[in-house]
């Protein structure tokens, strides 16, 4: 029998009793307060009770004899014709910060943008979003914005900078120095074309592009094999066997979101659909993708070399190319490379690390198992990633050299995000003039002479390319709420390009894309047609697939197979799924969401996995310093591999806002240069105990479910002869389930929610998507350690070993993972709506389990009654309250609230509602319409933003729907069904492609070590 | 119950008023029985009160022949076009073109010209003056199904009550324990009790309408009279309301829609140049008319015009009372949780006509079966929580 377990404490109690332990405290204590919080308040006895009740008595009587407050109704002068207040407007968008990108569709209330959702008119990210791209509304109204322009750090206004700025342009140019305009990846066209023009008033001008996270080996490495000289598109969905290298691509590599969709194409069995992808993954840390993965393999970062040549070797002896001379695998590839060569052209190789040694194996191995054209194709490029790691090199060289005449930084911040930022910084310190064009008066920004601060992307005109051929404009949604300007728009204006960056866009789509197009025959009409649906896609021509040049191994030299000695502990520096690269870090949804797979907030550590931090003595909370300069607590990471640490980007802002300062440590100084690229592999780190501890606060252990069978998993071999595999007590259970009590009357919808966890990746998209649309709360790193986080939603993530007698070096070391969000289980016979003495949690008509917030007097029955605890309770007034200095206290990140979900007081329970203002809204619109409600078209927050469509949600009444079909999948299990609670949501057993159930990778592993 | 008993007599006291009214009201309204078209009309014209947007229409009928009359109310910009001298004369004079009313069947336009020509100024009506003169503030909805301010609760009365209550529960406490002038100690008990309860239930009673602003009539920026506009003009709720048709919000008017009249009227036959001169004023200097918001609900509770009116197809007055009769907007509901629950267990909802309810199988089935004769709002979970709160 499999045995789950959350934590290192919870594996441990699982090993030294068979039955299992209670670990976990209990989500409140039975007081009610912590004991601080007991000794610090005021310690009341009866008398005391007696007299604040005869106060709050009388105060209600003088307060209520008192006049209702005059409250004011103030209309539009004119009202603009599209606005209705009280309905929302949606606007379809583009989100891209040089980083991710994604269409999305922005809703928005009264002119306030309040929600992104995805665009599911687009083919890339079709109605799919990640964490960061929902919470980037919230960016928006962040107070640590740069408000106004700045010169030398002191207020202005935009005629002087522009007068000054362009006077000094002019001097520079005279003098033929050197003016770079140094961009994070740019992929709007009319920005390209833009710089072009401002070459055209300056000749000496040239643009570098710079990103915090590099993938310029991948580019190079493609043009010296392939003489490609940009990034390829990827298509997993073509792929029955994926081979991962350190590539996180369910989270961050390159384009998560599009790869998440396309991944879980390969991993869906619904609708009779009998196929699954095997996932390999090879990797030196714990990633959302590993978690995935059929069968992970954690390597040292400078094994992955070796690996990859010993699987080239093996499919280059089979179709006669040349092998590369290298060290023996620490992995059997075997079986892997036979299984890749049964599967010619079905198959896809990626890495993650910035190697071009790496990465022109990787196009090898594509290039022979005939990939190209399937899995992988030149034909449509990709272009959301063009740093240049050589380009930057030198540019730094010749700002340190004084051959810098103006640098105009645009959305860049190498003073925090380059490895070497004091080279940067006294580099820029030599150039004569410094403008910085971005968002925030930033660790970079500071440092310049002319801070013109950037639009956020809600409030700008702006279009995309992130494929060649594929279209995507941006919309202004709010006029700007600071004095600021568009970067484009400070370019024309120093160019002297006359008109506004709208018509320069418009411009450029009517000389260059409208011909494009034949349905329409005028551009106006072809423009308002694409503004409305946001994309433009007509595709990318078509070209030959380019052949490998294996000239490259020449040239390459022994380089090519020399891999790096392993010297001491070896550290991968990697992006977490909340704070991105860290231009996120002051977003304090993105800092309270719990890593999918540490369940960490509010902090980066050093992880390390069990056994090697014994071996080191090291515990949870021990402060190390990792080269003798970082400090940063442990933390212990099951599947970690041995001899690694791995640590968080994006942490250690120093001038990011009031959220993310001082916040973790930035590990951004410890990658490095290699072969002319930049790594986040470091060999032989040094860590070192420093005596002192720290402690972090996840939620790992929360909320409980005591080791009970909730979830359920099994092997495609096994779903292939019994579709019911894994799920066998669900349909003995099924029949056995009896009542007294009447069956629940649904008389219109019953609303269902079901969850595929063949599809579930774990990305967190869903926990930020309630938090934007239900007005939930953040609470700090304090509160949640006291176990208190307010999310309505929550994933659960297990690690799972055979529990019998296999020896714990091996079971935490590479344990499978598990995702489980869990949300309102809306029970039609819940246990919490029997016990709340005021009845304000009664059961819908539509089978929804409501909440009424003003009639809940906070006894907290219906929290312990909760056998899936999902309800939350308001220990403090999160709204105004200094304690809780995040974006429920000021009034410009207030405007981010849903205007239709209340804003729960202190001393109520809240819960997930299904989105009801969402059904709500679709039944009057559908009643307005005189219709019935469509299949598919109510979807709360969390089915929207899922980006692999892993939830369903609709009416299990209405015949054929999808839902109801789901809950007829034999794979479907309600949560602890066995209580009778009839639960309105499903889980769809989980089905990996590995060869036997309790019998995990971890114990094949050993033995592949061991072979 | 004792407290009933002056409850009851404020009612019955009514009831005579109420008959006297309701024949006033049932001829007024026969006598002026203007058709729903007029609304519209309305909006820009009078008979017999001078010029508004358009031209004041008394003795229309006599100057134009019926069917150039028709012609022209139907597109009377397509009649300038053409040519035709009477109304590119017209045209002239009032500059602003009147919208085409395409729509409009002959009958439909015979029938505004008809009543046009057989109306009567309204003063010389009793409905106009009646209520003012007899029935204070509680009489003029008595007649109708509408609810009154004053059915529930005489705020008078109930003060007398409680205070009567109390000093004959002290006295009779006195009395029972040291001055004994009654002998038989079941009386001083009755009469405690009997206290108590009325003391309680006016307690609880006037304690769930703390919060609630029935009556509340606030003094606006603007003199604004719904009577003058919504009940002498005829202006339809939804010319200025417009968007209670499809929003959670009614919608107060900006001054934009002031403006379509009021850029020609600007004299009022009430407050002179006054009241409209502030809306004049709001109109130059840009600034919206910051309006006291009469109906207010408290946060926790979401309710959506546009599923009463739109969806559920209730009308204005059901809620809001004869606003057209008012010169100070006044609530005249509680908007109390009972109240509303009330209504929506009373209330059948447009089961047959809407094909929304196309997937209430169970009901449609019932209704087939004769067990089932109407579908209430409650029925469809109108009372669930989760319909208001969230």
């Amino acid at each position: 029998m499999k045995k789950y377990w959350k934590s290192t404490e919870e594996l441990l109690e699982l090993k030294n009793q068979d039955q299992v332990q209670k670990v976990s405290e209990p989500e409140f204590s039975f007081e009610g307060l912590t004991e601080d919080e007991v000794k610090s308040g005021v310690k009341a006895n009866r008398r005391d009770f007696l007299k604040i009740l005869g106060f709050s008595v009388g105060y209600a009587a003088v307060a209520s004899s008192c006049e209702v407050p005059v409250r004011k109704a103030i209309p539009y002068l004119s009202k603009p014709e599209e606005i209705i207040p009280g309905v929302a407007n949606h606007y379809a968008s583009t989100f891209y910060d040089g980083h991710d990108f994604a269409s999305v569709v922005i809703k928005v209330r009264e002119g306030r943008p309040i929600k992104v959702e995805g665009n599911e008119l687009s083919s890339i990210t079709p109605g799919g979003t990640s964490a960061r791209v929902q919470a980037s509304v919230l960016s928006l109204y962040d107070g640590a914005r740069q408000q106004y322009p700045l010169k030398g750090g002191n207020k202005t206004d935009w005629a002087t900078i522009d007068k000054e700025i362009m006077a000094n342009l002019d001097k520079v140019a005279e003098a033929n120095q050197k003016i770079v305009i140094l961009s994070a990846s740019v992929i709007s066209p009319s920005t390209k074309k833009l710089f072009k023009g401002f070459k055209t008033k300056y000749p000496t001008a040239e643009v570098v592009y710079y990103d915090a996270i590099s993938y310029s080996a991948m580019r190079e490495a493609n043009k010296l094999t392939f003489g490609q000289d940009n990034i390829a598109s990827y298509h997993f969905d073509n792929a029955n066997i994926i081979v991962s290298f350190n590539a996180d691509f369910l989270g961050n590599w390159l384009s998560p979101v599009e790869f998440a969709s396309q991944y879980a194409k390969t991993r869906d069995l619904t609708n009779g659909r009998k196929k699954l992808s095997t996932h390999y993954q090879f990797e030196s840390y714990m990633s959302v993708t590993g978690s995935n993965a059929d069968k992970r393999f954690p390597i040292k970062p400078s094994d992955e070399k070796v690996v990859l040549i010993n699987l080239y070797n093996y499919i280059a002896k089979k179709s006669g190319k040349p092998t590369i001379k290298v060290n023996r695998s620490p992995v059997k590839i075997d079986n892997l490379a036979k299984e890749l060569l049964n599967n010619p052209s079905k198959s896809l190789i990626i890495s993650g690390t910035n190697d071009v040694y790496i990465q022109s194996i990787v196009n090898a191995i594509n290039y022979l198992l005939s990939n190209l054209g399937s899995t992988l194709e030149f034909e449509r490029e990709l272009l959301t990633k063009q740093g240049n790691d050589r380009d930057f090199e030198a540019f730094v060289k010749e700002m340190n050299n004084g051959q810098v005449g103006a640098v105009l930084m645009y959305n860049v911040n190498p003073a925090y995000d380059y490895y070497n930022s004091a080279k940067f910084v006294s580099g820029l310190k030599k150039v004569g003039l410094t403008v910085a064009m971005s968002q925030k008066n930033d660790e970079t920004s500071s440092l310049a002479q002319y801070v013109c601060p950037d639009n956020h992307f809600l409030e700008s005109w702006d279009d995309a390319e992130p494929y060649t051929g594929f279209y995507s404009l941006t919309q202004p949604t709010i006029r700007p709420i600071f004095d600021t300007r568009q970067g484009q728009a400070s370019l024309m204006k120093w160019a002297g390009i006359e008109g506004d960056y709208h018509s320069y866009i418009q411009k450029f789509w009517e000389e260059n894309l409208y011909e494009k197009q034949t349905e329409f025959l005028s551009f106006n009409d072809f423009w308002n047609h694409t503004l409305q649906r946001g994309v433009f896609e007509p595709g990318s021509g078509t070209k030959e697939s380019p052949v490998y040049d294996f000239t490259f191994f020449d040239r390459a030299g022994n380089k090519l197979g020399k891999a790096e000695q392993s010297t001491g502990i070896e550290a991968l520096l990697y992006e977490t799924i909340a704070i991105g690269c860290g231009n996120f870090a002051n977003n304090p949804w993105l800092q309270e969401l719990p890593d999918p797979i540490s369940k960490t907030v509010w902090d980066n550590y050093v992880a390390i996995s069990p056994n090697f931090a014994e071996e080191l003595g090291l515990e949870q909370d021990d402060v190390v310093k990792v080269n003798g300069t970082l400090e940063l607590p442990v933390f212990i990471q099951p599947g970690q591999p041995a001899g690694t640490v791995s640590i968080a980007l994006g942490y250690g802002r120093s001038k990011a806002g009031k959220v993310a300062d001082g916040i973790g440590k930035n590990a951004y100084p410890l990658s490095q240069l290699k072969n002319n690229t930049r790594q986040y592999e470091i060999n032989g780190v040094t860590i070192e105990k420093t005596g002192d501890t720290y402690s972090l606060a996840t939620t790992q252990t929360h909320h409980s479910m005591e080791g009970r069978h909730i979830i359920k998993e099994t092997t495609f071999k096994e779903y292939k002869k019994d579709s019911k595999a894994g799920n066998e007590d669900h349909h003995e259970l099924k029949d056995k389930l009896t009542t007294m009590y009447p069956a629940p009357d649904h008389p219109g919808a019953s609303w269902g929610l079901s969850l595929d966890f063949n599809k579930c990746i774990g990305c967190n998209a869903c926990i930020i998507a309630c938090q934007a649309e239900n007005n939930v709360a953040v609470i700090g790193k304090e509160e949640v350690k006291n176990r208190r986080i307010m999310h309505w939603i929550r994933l659960d993530r297990y690690y799972s070993t055979d529990g019998n007698g296999v020896n714990k070096n091996v079971e935490s070391d590479n344990p499978e993972v598990f995702h489980q969000p869990v949300m309102c289980q809306h029970g039609d016979n819940a246990p919490c709506e029997n016990v709340c003495p005021v009845a304000a949690t009664p059961h819908s008509k539509e089978g929804l389990n409501t909440m009424a917030y003003n009639r809940c007097i906070g006894t907290r029955y219906c929290m312990n009654n909760c056998p899936y605890r999902v309800r939350r309770f308001n220990w403090y007034r999160y709204i105004d309250n200094d304690e809780f200095d995040y974006n429920f206290n000021d009034n410009i990140s207030k405007m981010v609230l849903n205007p239709d979900v209340v804003v729960r007081e202190r001393g109520v329970v809240e819960k997930c509602s299904f989105c009801v203002q969402r059904i709500q809204e679709t039944k009057l619109i559908a009643k307005n319409e005189g219709r019935e409600i469509r299949d598919g078209e109510v979807q709360p927050a969390c089915v929207q933003a899922c980006p692999t469509n892993a939830f369903v949600f609709g009416d299990k009444n209405l015949k054929g729907s999808k839902i109801s079909n789901h809950f007829e999948d034999d794979r479907s299990y309600g949560l602890l069904e066995e209580l009778h609670t009839l639960p309105s949501v499903v889980y769809l057993t989980k089905v990996r492609n590995t060869e036997e159930t309790g019998n995990n990778n971890s114990e094949r592993m050993r033995d592949e070590f061991a072979s | 119950m004792n407290y009933n008993i002056p409850k009851m007599k404020h009612k019955l006291f009514i009831i005579p008023f109420s008959f006297v009214l309701a024949f006033f009201l049932f001829f007024t309204v026969k006598a002026q029985d203007a058709p729903p078209e007029w609304s519209v009309c309305g909006a820009c014209h009078t008979i017999g009160k001078g010029r508004l947007v358009g031209p004041d229409l008394k003795g229309v009928n006599d100057k134009y022949e019926e069917a150039w009359l028709i012609s022209f109310i139907r597109s009377s910009q397509t009649m300038v076009k053409s040519g035709d001298k009477d109304a590119v004369k017209i045209f002239d004079e009032y500059k602003i073109p009147m919208p085409d009313n395409a729509n409009l069947t002959d009958d439909q336009i015979k029938g505004i010209l008809s009543y046009i020509k057989n109306y009567k100024e309204p003063e010389a009506k009793p409905a106009e003056t009646t209520p003012a003169a007899t029935g204070g503030e509680s009489s003029t909805t008595t007649a109708t199904t509408v609810t009154s301010p004053q059915e529930t609760y005489g705020p008078g009365n109930t003060k007398a009550t409680f205070y009567i209550f109390l000093v004959l529960l002290f006295v009779s406490l006195i009395d029972l324990g040291f001055t004994r002038v009654l002998k038989a100690k079941f009386i001083h008990y009755i009469i405690i009790l009997t206290a108590l309860f009325v003391i309680g239930e006016i307690v609880y009673v006037e304690a769930a309408q703390l919060g609630r602003q029935q009556g509340y009539s606030p003094d606006q920026p603007v003199w604004f009279s719904h009577k003058v506009h919504a009940g002498q003009n005829k202006i339809d709720c939804l010319y200025c309301h417009n968007t209670a048709m499809e929003s959670k919000n009614a919608g107060i008017p900006g001054t934009d829609v002031c403006m379509n009249c009021h850029n020609v009227v600007k004299t009022g036959t009430q407050t002179g140049d006054v009241e409209i001169g502030k809306v004049l004023e709001s109109w130059e200097t840009k600034e919206p008319i910051q309006w006291v918001r009469v109906h207010n609900l408290p946060d926790h509770v979401y309710f959506n015009h546009a599923q009463h009116v739109n969806a559920g197809k209730r009308e204005c007055e059901e809620c809001h009372g004869y606003v057209e009769e008012m010169d100070k907007v006044a609530q005249v509901n509680d908007l109390g949780m009972g109240w509303c629950i009330d209504c929506h267990r009373r209330t059948n909802v447009q089961f047959e006509e809407n094909g929304y309810y196309d997937s209430f199988t169970k009901y449609h089935q019932e209704i087939k079966d004769g067990t089932r004769s109407i579908v209430t709002v409650e029925d469809i979970g109108g009372t669930d929580c989760s319909a208001c709160h969230y």
